[in-house]
């Protein structure tokens, strides 16, 4: 019977090493793959791992998360120290009370303090940034560190500092050298709580952060929506970096374990911080060693907050402007307009922003633009007639355009009956025929956008009864058809033909079409979404016109062929436009690269206020609807 | 000693600016009227109201209670055992495993999550696994299974640790003095190991159960947009609507639920342990 | 006495790691009885309990229990209990869950627990501590519930690990009484664990003293104390006066060069042994009135009884000089070869025994390589000493033709003579290095070679006698420089417990009964 039990235990055991060991085996195995899928290995490659080296956010992302975890960690450690053994001689009122505020971190979820801190920084008009993501962290590590000290604190023999002082040790020494070194332990282990919650932190880290700061939490969340396998590269590199700081720290020691007792001890202290150093200074010296680059020309030494959609821009194209001027272009993706817009009307400083037509209407209702000078802009002719004199801003004065499009369906040519699409248009969506074949994209606009165009009415309406249908509409699909809402992720699930149907831009079908001949786009009769994505400067900007000049750099054929290539999304150059999608361009045949234009049912999102509100919450409710329905 | 005491007073201050008034603008926000970045002082209940009149919203706080436990309970049917059979194990085997548990944990939530995407997708690890038993076509990836999976997989360490240090800590002698007095290993476990454990099974409840019930990157990962639970409606209220006010009313009400059910926690605990003094 | 036979050990072995912690032990333990196994710690006397509750597995041997193998019965199958070490009372039950623990696994009834654990309470005198919490008791009242906790199961046999350990002295006194009171009222056996002889002789009918994983003796306390089996019992067990003594003939032993009437026979004639006078056994009396004199050396007042030290024989001292001196090895030509030597003192009667062999001892002399670090013997060795008082050149050399030249002194050495003791020591001023001294294993063994020092009997110069070194250098740090050595032999000191008053200086006479003295054979280590 005992036996019995330890072979349980033993397969328990390796059942759980493999469940928590296996996806970064995974993980590891895949960085290496030659393809972009995760699920089929196609060869080895190290293409991944040089993707990862030479974006600039992924290694920023690193040296931020370690350099962060790494400050974090030490001057938590001497604060929560310092503060343990003052309020282990402090009155017991004092200390029961610092001991309850300290944990309203622990036991709170850790999102009701990361938007504390996020509301603080903001009343108090602290920029955010690399320093508030620091400060937060070396906040919500404090309480850790001083929760493992205290207790040794409090074992503590309490004449040990009197002791010390009566045979003339000054107050610092006796703190140095008789209090420290007995709750060293304590110390240690508080230490070692601090760097694993900052270096593990993500939801704190989202919330304060600001100015294009991101740590590799907040990169995998904003880039995970689509497949990219460098992260699994640069996951494989953070796996080697603690693998061999633990492979010294507890190697080290066996070394050295033949010298005298007392050394080993402090040694072993000196170690983990000084591995963690030594391995943040590497990626340190990875980062700027990759881009210290002396120049002489126009703009250097400038930085570019640029502030657009992820995975919306070619790194190519941007290194080519960065050689051409001399500027560094920070790049910040966001998730929605509506997200940009919250950080924006929050002061956050971007030189270029690059919203969607109706944003760009409501940021000029609301002064937060500058107009432009044409006269920078020496390349705008090159642009085509659709792209020019928008609705939203007619004259130019404030946009130039960056991509356009319209929203369609793109389908699976095996699967989906042509007739039934031409038939039905939005209503396909609701023809159960597709149940749980159908990706929704999560976007209030566009969603809104079907169902209004299926019922017949405007999508630009205010009227509530028509929102109210259209919710009712969208309510009926997610809970008879049983759809997945996705963002990014349709387009390379819609690349492997995992559904059949989805709404999708027309910049994304193309990419789809591109990799899969099977799939198809089609835009119904009953109109559609025609979007402009447009480049805006905001008032405070603060590099005006290196702002221009890279407007300016975007219109010229060679940058704009060179990002429509690579995103896949119409260009607004008309040469450009023409040449990828004629014989021999990479959109070839791609009806969905060469939108419908002039068709008198599409429109384009008007911002309203009040209906944008309504849509919101409607919108939300419709997920909550979905989410309540599984 | 005067001098030491005096060591606390920048932390009492920091700790008042960095943890009291933040709590404090929360609870600013949650009752007054709209405002993103300029605090107004109308005071209302309105968000409060919306929340609880809204049967959807309660729904929503229902589910991820109800996920949160999900995960809660198969970590503590996993965590125990495990825990259990580290703390049987000889010295220097239970210090490699506990690190064989640990080390996971200080690779970044979000990339051991990210890693199990491909894991879980159609055509991925998982269903290629499940179509050799003849289980075809199972998509794991975007379903409630994923989002647990992935739950368990973060914070099954956390429930370990806690329940394996109060295994561990557990004088031998009472094991001993339970056998001593007739009690099989089975009654000594029932009535000696887990009440003893008890206050280690009680602070891996809370780890697990604090972060599960608030995750939103989990759901969003694993679970798909459709899958939305407290955590991603308090992340759109912030990050996507800009209803800042009612964010922090539903981060309100989320930390009160919490504070509650820890309280009620920590008040068995405590009638637990033994001392009736009371009576 | 008819009495039943409970617990046997036959055989019982154990290591840890490969330490021998119990060597074949075989004991037998009678119903009823009120054992302790005394010993120091490590002495196995906590691991042959552990053996019999069943926490730990003997290597060897059988474990019998009421006629019954019960070696490899798990504990909890075992018709016996115990009182832990630190009482293991569980901190989550209150003191009427704890000792009703047991009673709860048996599945007994409701109202046959609440009875039992009620008498327990009474018997330990806790009653109205039932809903108490443990943790919160006192040390005593903890020991009393974990008693009541064991007992409360009616077992045959009641454990105790070393249970008084943890209690201040007032408490544990009290403890005693307590413990030995349950006893006889349940009435079964206890086997009591502890290394305090003093417990160990006021509670037991039987006691088994232990040692290095041995039994040493077994007996009634009277006579563990009165006759101990040897030197290892009589040191344990209370305070005594141990010295070593020759059996002349039955009845008759001789020690401190007295032949003494004694009451025990069935010796070898003139084997050596070790004789035991307690010190209450021993009175002081007028010089004349005694069988031996001596001088008071201390006098310590103990509450009630002086104790006295009184030396009947002085010890005999000799103090030279070390002279540490450099470091001057001899290198020879081609860096192969080292030599060294000291300069040394002799005594002028002892010029005629100098050979080459003696003056290599006493010179120190060795050459070595320095490629290897080996040793080359000494080939030649030229002197030319005279007896007669001066120096001397000797010339030591190798092979190979390294030489190297010291002198040797000749003195008249004085003797130290003892003539009370019956002894004589002699040393002689000596030189050696820093390098000898800190690289010495043996320092003490090798100053008296340097010295050559000697003791030995004045009646017979070929028997000698035991010296010991004093020196107030710590051989680590020594330097260069002159240092005093003394060599002295210890002198026969007796304790002795009496309510008289002595005055330190006074000369007095001891006097005792031949049935007060105990002699042992030696102990063979």
């Amino acid at each position: 019977m005992k036996k019995g039990k330890r072979t349980f235990g033993k397969i328990l055991m390796i059942l759980s090493i493999v469940f928590f060991y296996l996806p970064i085996v995974y993980m590891i195995v895949f960085s290496f793959n030659e393809g972009k899928s995760l699920t089929t290995f196609t060869g080895f490659s190290l293409k991944w791992y040089q993707h990862m080296l030479e974006s600039r956010d992924m290694m920023s992302a690193l040296y931020t998360t370690f350099s962060v975890a790494i400050l974090a960690t030490v001057i938590s450690t001497i604060v929560g120290t310092i503060s343990a053994i003052g309020l282990s001689k402090s009155k017991k009122v004092v200390r029961d009370l610092v001991e309850q505020v300290n944990n309203f971190p622990i036991m709170n979820p850790e999102i009701v303090t990361a938007i504390g801190f996020m509301l603080l920084f903001i009343t108090f008009k602290i920029e955010r940034g690399y320093i508030t993501m620091l400060l937060a962290h070396i906040a919500f590590c404090i309480p850790y560190v001083m929760l493992s000290v205290m207790p040794k604190v409090r074992s503590l023999d309490p004449n040990l500092a009197d002791a010390a002082m009566d045979l003339g040790a000054t107050p610092w020494v006796a703190l140095t050298k008789v209090i420290v070194p007995q709750i060293t332990p304590g110390i240690i282990s508080g230490a070692l709580i601090a760097f694993t919650m900052s270096i593990d932190d993500f939801i704190i880290s989202y919330f304060v952060t600001g100015g294009g700061v991101k740590n590799l939490s907040i990169m995998v969340y904003t880039m995970s929506k689509r497949i990219n396998p460098s992260i699994n590269a640069v996951s494989t590199l953070v796996v080697v970096i603690i693998t061999i700081a633990l492979v010294v720290v507890n190697v080290i020691p066996m070394i050295t374990a033949n010298r005298p007792k007392n050394t080993e001890i402090k040694k072993r202290t000196f170690v983990i911080p000084s591995v963690c150093a030594v391995a943040a200074v590497a990626v340190v010296a990875l980062v700027f060693g990759v881009n210290r680059e002396p120049s002489d020309l126009p703009y250097a030494g400038e930085e570019l907050y640029l502030y657009l959609p992820g995975e919306y821009i070619s790194d190519d194209m941007l290194a080519a402007f960065e050689e051409e001027t001399g500027a560094m272009v920070v790049v910040e993706n966001f998730d929605s307009n509506e997200a940009m817009y919250i950080k924006v009307s929050n002061g956050e400083p971007y030189d270029i922003i690059i919203p969607s037509d109706y944003m760009i209407e409501r940021l000029m209702e609301e002064d937060y633009l500058q107009k432009l000078n044409p006269e920078l802009l020496t390349n705008f002719g090159e642009l085509n007639e659709v792209v020019k004199s928008p609705v939203f801003d007619p004259e130019n004065e404030y946009s130039v355009s960056y991509f356009w499009g319209t929203v369609g369906i793109v389908y699976d040519k095996t699967v989906v009956a042509m007739e039934d699409l031409e038939e039905q248009g939005y209503g396909i969506f609701l023809n159960e025929k597709y149940k749980g074949d159908i990706y929704l994209y999560d976007s209030e606009r566009d969603s809104f956008m079907m169902a209004l165009k299926d019922l017949g009415y405007s999508m630009n309406t205010e009227s509530t009864e028509e929102l109210q249908a259209a919710y009712e509409w969208l309510v009926q699909c997610v809970t008879t058809m049983d759809p997945e809402i996705v963002t990014d992720e349709i387009i390379d699930n819609m690349a492997q033909g995992r559904k059949a149907l989805g709404l999708c831009y027309s910049g994304d079908a193309a990419y789809i079409m591109s990799e899969n001949e099977n799939m198809g786009f089609y835009q119904p009769e009953e109109g559609t979404n025609q979007w402009f994505d447009s480049m805006v400067i905001p008032k405070n900007a603060e590099h005006v016109e290196l702002a221009h000049e890279f407007m300016n750099f975007l219109c010229s054929y060679d940058a704009a062929y060179e990002n429509s290539s690579y995103v896949g999304y119409t260009s607004p150059n008309y040469q450009v436009m023409l040449d990828l999608s004629a014989e021999g361009g990479d959109y070839e045949g791609i009806n969905a690269y060469l939108p419908r234009t002039d068709y008198e049912m599409d429109e384009v999102f008007r911002f309203n206020a009040d209906t944008k509100k309504l849509i919101g919450n409607l919108w939300s409710k419709v997920k909550i609807a979905a989410s309540n329905a599984d | 000693m005067k001098k030491f005491s005096q060591l606390a007073i920048p932390y009492i201050i920091w700790a008042a600016l960095m943890i009291i008034v933040p709590m404090f603008l929360i609870t600013l926000y949650s009752f007054t009227e709209h405002g993103n970045s300029i605090i107004s002082f109308s005071f209302t209940f309105d968000h409060y109201i919306k929340f609880f009149s809204d049967p959807d919203f309660l729904l929503i706080l229902w589910r991820s209670f109800g996920i949160a436990v999900k995960t809660t309970v198969i970590c503590l049917l996993l965590g125990y055992p495990l825990a259990y059979f580290i703390a049987r194990s000889a010295e220097r085997l239970q210090n490699i495993l506990v690190l064989v548990i640990t080390v996971p944990t200080w690779i970044n939530m979000l990339v051991r999550t990210y890693a199990w995407i491909g894991l879980l997708s159609e055509g991925g690890l998982f269903s290629q696994i499940l179509g050799i038993f003849g289980i075809e076509e199972v998509e794991i990836l975007y379903t409630e299974a994923a989002v647990l999976i992935g739950m368990v997989y973060n914070f099954l360490p956390f429930m370990v640790l806690q329940i394996n240090t109060s295994l561990c800590k557990m004088d031998q002698s009472l094991l001993n003095a339970s056998a001593d007095l007739g009690a099989n290993p089975v009654q000594t476990f029932l009535k000696v190991t887990l009440p003893l454990s008890l206050p280690g099974v009680i602070n891996g409840i809370t780890l697990v159960f604090l972060p599960a019930i608030s995750s939103f990157f989990i759901p969003k990962l694993l679970g798909g947009g459709q899958y939305f639970l407290i955590g991603n409606l308090i992340e759109n209220q912030f990050i996507t609507v800009g209803e800042w006010n009612f964010g922090s009313a539903i981060s309100m009400i989320m930390a009160a639920v919490m504070m509650l059910l820890m309280m009620l926690v920590r008040n068995l605990e405590r009638k637990n342990q033994g001392g009736k003094e009371e009576d | 006495m008819e009495r039943k036979k409970l617990i046997e050990f036959r055989n019982i072995a154990k290591s840890f790691d490969k330490q021998i912690t119990l060597k074949g032990i075989n004991l037998d333990i009678y119903e009823n009885e009120f054992v302790t196994l005394l010993g120091p710690s490590g002495c196995g006397k906590t691991t042959l309990l552990r053996i019999l509750g069943g926490f730990l597995e003997a290597d060897e041997g059988t474990v019998i229990f009421n006629g019954e193998d019960i070696t490899s019965k798990p504990p909890y199958e075992r018709e016996l209990n115990t009182v832990f070490q630190k009482y293991a009372l569980f901190p989550h039950l209150s003191v009427y869950e704890n000792i009703a623990f047991g009673l709860k696994i048996k599945k007994m009834s409701k109202d046959v627990i609440d009875q039992k654990v009620m008498k327990m309470l009474k018997l330990i005198g806790l009653e109205g501590y039932e809903n108490k919490n443990t943790t919160l008791l006192s040390g005593g009242q903890q020991q009393r519930v974990a008693i009541a906790r064991a007992l409360v199961n009616e077992p045959k046999v009641l454990l105790l690990d070393e249970p008084l350990a943890a209690l201040d002295l007032k408490l544990r006194k009290e403890m005693q009484y307590e413990l030995k009171r349950i006893q006889q009222e349940v009435g079964i056996t206890f086997i009591f664990v502890t290394h305090d002889q003093e417990e160990a002789l006021t509670m037991s009918d039987k006691i088994v003293v232990m040692n290095g994983g041995e039994i040493q003796q077994v007996g009634t306390p009277e006579e563990i104390y009165n006759e101990p089996a040897n030197r290892f019992v009589a040191n344990f067990i209370g305070e005594s006066n141990i010295l070593p003594g020759v059996m002349v003939d039955d009845y008759k032993v001789r020690f401190d060069d007295i032949d003494f009437d004694c009451v025990d026979f069935g010796f070898k004639k003139n084997e050596g042994v070790d004789v035991v006078l307690r010190p209450e056994d021993i009175d002081i009396v007028p010089v004349g009135q005694g069988k031996m004199t001596g001088e008071v050396l201390s006098t310590l007042f103990k509450g009630v009884h002086y104790e006295i030290i009184v030396e009947t024989v002085p010890g005999t001292s000799v103090t030279v000089d070390m002279r540490v001196i450099h470091n001057h090895e001899v290198t020879s030509e081609n860096g192969k070869e080292k030599i060294n030597a000291s300069n040394f003192y002799v005594d002028l009667e002892d010029v005629e025994k100098l050979d080459d062999k003696e003056i290599i001892a006493r010179s120190n002399a060795m050459a070595w390589s320095t490629e290897n670090d080996e040793y080359i013997s000494i080939a030649s060795i030229e002197y030319d000493i005279k007896p007669e008082l001066g120096s001397y050149p000797v010339v030591f050399s190798t092979a190979n033709g390294t030489a190297v030249e010291r002198r040797v002194f000749v003195v008249n050495q004085p003797v130290i003579k003892n003539e009370k003791a019956n002894e004589a020591v002699m040393a002689f001023n000596f030189f050696t290095t820093v390098d000898e001294i800190r690289e010495s294993q043996t320092l003490d063994v090798d100053i008296k070679t340097w010295a050559s020092a000697q003791g030995w009997k004045l009646s017979d110069e070929n028997q000698s006698v035991d010296i010991s070194v004093d020196y107030d250098f710590d051989p680590a740090e020594i330097k260069e420089g002159v240092y005093k050595i003394t060599f002295w032999t210890p002198g026969r000191e007796f304790k002795i417990h009496t309510t008289d008053y002595s005055e330190v200086g006074q000369e007095v006479g001891l006097t005792f009964f031949p049935e007060d003295i105990h002699v042992m054979s030696r102990m063979v280590f």
